[in-house]
């Protein structure tokens, strides 16, 4: 009984420690500039929702959230299609040098993205695609695709071999098997992919502020750096900002929670 | 329909061969039973039958033509698995149409030939149910109606009892072999249970260590066996082996003796032994005994007998049916 109540308080400090920032941002952003001089911690008393208008017209988070949208719900579900359709060949399919596809996903899980920055920028540079959409979208799925392959892989590797068989003999071409019989069972890799992917995509500020110059381009994440100079500090509009890069994400955990669980613990036990 | 040849069929898994040199003549409508213990090749060669494994020596024929290289679905068989394999996220319905919906036939076309099957397997009132919402006996029956309702040339059919219980296995077996002779197409089943080999077969092939032992209708084997091992494998009780002196004295290697072909009386027979276990079955009694200089002998009674254990008993084999093997343990004919 002890243990339990030590655990339950190891785990209240743990839930303070992760929520305070978030509390604190929010109250932050909903304060007029006048309580600003209270201490962080105090809730607002006029609540006010100034900020965020002027954020979203005159900081140009209108465009920003577009952008993200855009590029990260394309992140998404392009994501699911490739890991899913390399992972199911992966897993069902024998063909020459599969051994050595496999090394090389796993050494793309090795190489982090820091190190591979400048090499990225010249390609896509190369390719006329900075600037846009496509070039993000891109570097996106390449830095990333080797992560959701691994979990793809994990969860097909779950799926009885017998079913494959099975519509085999039914007279299933490998498309259909992975498209009516393999998919449909594979809800919780697909929305675990999807709201790992987006989040990333949505959070990524590296890539963006590399590839994405022009003003007209630019992602929420930074965006929220026009708050920041070098002297000064807009403490509203930064707050507000995260806010509003906050919402969406918070939004499709609390929905998709369960099923994201389940996708992240598949293959880890039998 | 068809039936099929296998010429010389091998499979190996890089240098290790698992199969060997096997000829088989399966004749259109047969029932076949590939019989043997675990990992004697009986599965792999049905899923080399099926085209699920690859044929590393030799030639498939199925209804005279070369099937070698033809995917599982030019083959035109249906196979029906150990564990069901039944499409978890479809009804009923859909897991026994899905062939035919691959083939692009017409909806109404789907939902008769489905009807058709669901009638003969008495599953109509599932068909909308998944199949997580059915037993282990209704699920085996879908995953054998997915396989009629295609009418394929040839039914495969890998241990498909053996996720049952007793009283459900019986009951399956039977709708199986009606099924069969309904149906009169070519079906090949495999089990290590040799009672479903006996009961569903036309001809059982005895398969041991990736070979052909022996092939024969199930009386066949019952009556003449062709190896120690085929006469050990058929047959419940299995057939009691002696060696010593009982054996040498007829000039065999191996004396075999089912243990329903003894007489026993309680005061004079051949061999005398004292009783160390009793099964009483009810139709059946069952002596477990240890026969001085012939070692641990079965005996099946027929009806209920009283004996118990530490009695003495005298026993005395059925001389038409003693079976004498050579020190290979291929028999020496009387």
């Amino acid at each position: 009984m002890a243990n339990r109540w030590v655990l339950l308080f190891v785990l209240g400090v743990i839930a303070v420690l992760m929520a305070a920032p978030l509390v604190l941002t929010l109250f932050t952003s909903l304060k007029p500039t006048t309580e600003l001089v209270n201490p962080a911690w105090y809730p607002p008393i006029d609540l006010t929702f100034e900020h965020y208008i002027r954020v979203w017209t005159e900081g140009g988070f209108s465009r920003y959230f577009v952008n993200t949208l855009i590029i990260s719900v394309v992140d998404a579900i392009v994501m699911i299609l490739i890991a899913s359709l390399a992972a199911y060949a992966m897993v069902f399919m024998q063909f020459p040098g599969k051994m050595l596809l496999q090394l090389l996903f796993v050494l793309g899980l090795m190489i982090p993205v820091t190190a591979v920055v400048l090499p990225l920028f010249q390609i896509v540079r190369s390719f006329g695609l900075l600037n846009t959409h496509l070039g993000v979208i891109f570097a996106d799925l390449a830095l990333a695709v080797s992560v959701f392959v691994f979990m793809f892989t994990s969860y097909f590797a779950g799926v009885p071999k017998a079913l494959h068989e099975a519509a085999r003999i039914d007279g299933a071409t490998e498309f259909q098997i992975y498209r009516r019989v393999v998919m449909p069972i594979a809800t919780p890799a697909v929305v675990t992919t999807a709201l790992l992917e987006f989040l990333w995509s949505w959070n990524d500020l590296l890539l963006r502020l590399l590839l994405m110059t022009r003003d007209e381009m630019r992602t929420l994440s930074v965006g929220l750096l026009n708050f920041q100079g070098t002297m000064t500090r807009d403490v509203t509009g930064l707050s507000s900002g995260t806010v509003i890069m906050a919402i969406p994400v918070v939004l499709l955990f609390l929905v998709f929670q369960r099923s994201f669980v389940r996708g992240m613990t598949a293959g880890a036990v039998k | 329909m068809a039936g099929l040849e296998l010429k010389n069929l091998s499979k190996a898994y890089g240098q290790t061969e698992v199969l060997h040199d096997i000829n088989l003549s399966i004749a259109d409508g047969e029932f076949i039973v590939f019989v043997g213990p675990s990992g004697c090749g009986k599965s792999t060669l049905l899923r080399m039958i099926a085209g699920l494994e690859e044929i590393t020596g030799g030639e498939l024929m199925i209804g005279g033509t070369r099937a070698n290289e033809l995917s599982p679905k030019q083959r035109d068989i249906a196979m029906v698995f150990q564990s069901y394999a039944l499409y978890p996220q479809m009804t009923v319905a859909e897991n026994m149409g899905f062939s035919l919906s691959l083939e692009r036939k017409s909806k109404a076309e789907i939902a008769a030939k489905v009807q058709e099957a669901a009638d003969a397997l008495q599953l109509g009132p599932y068909l909308d149910r998944k199949p997580g919402q059915l037993s282990g006996g209704q699920r085996q029956r879908v995953a054998i109606g997915r396989a009629i309702v295609r009418k394929p040339k040839v039914f495969l059919l890998d241990e498909p009892l053996s996720n049952l219980d007793a009283a459900l296995r019986s009951e399956t077996r039977v709708e199986i072999s009606e099924l069969h002779q309904r149906m009169e197409t070519t079906m090949i089943y495999v089990t290590h249970d040799q009672v479903e080999a006996m009961t569903m077969a036309d001809r059982i092939v005895v398969l041991n260590g990736g070979y052909i032992e022996q092939v024969g209708s199930p009386m066949d084997l019952y009556n003449n066996p062709a190896s120690e091992f085929v006469a050990g494998f058929i047959g419940s009780p299995k057939m009691n082996f002696i060696k010593g002196a009982p054996a040498d004295a007829v000039g065999a290697t191996t004396l075999g003796v089912r243990p329903e072909h003894f007489e026993m009386n309680p005061s004079e027979g051949a061999w005398q032994g004292k009783v160390t276990l009793v099964e009483r079955l009810g139709h059946d009694t069952v002596l477990y005994v240890n026969v001085e200089g012939a070692g641990p002998v079965t005996v099946n009674l027929s009806g209920q007998h009283s004996q118990n254990v530490g009695d003495t008993v005298h026993l005395k084999p059925d001389a038409h049916f003693i079976h004498k093997f050579d020190h290979e343990g291929r028999p020496i004919s009387v």
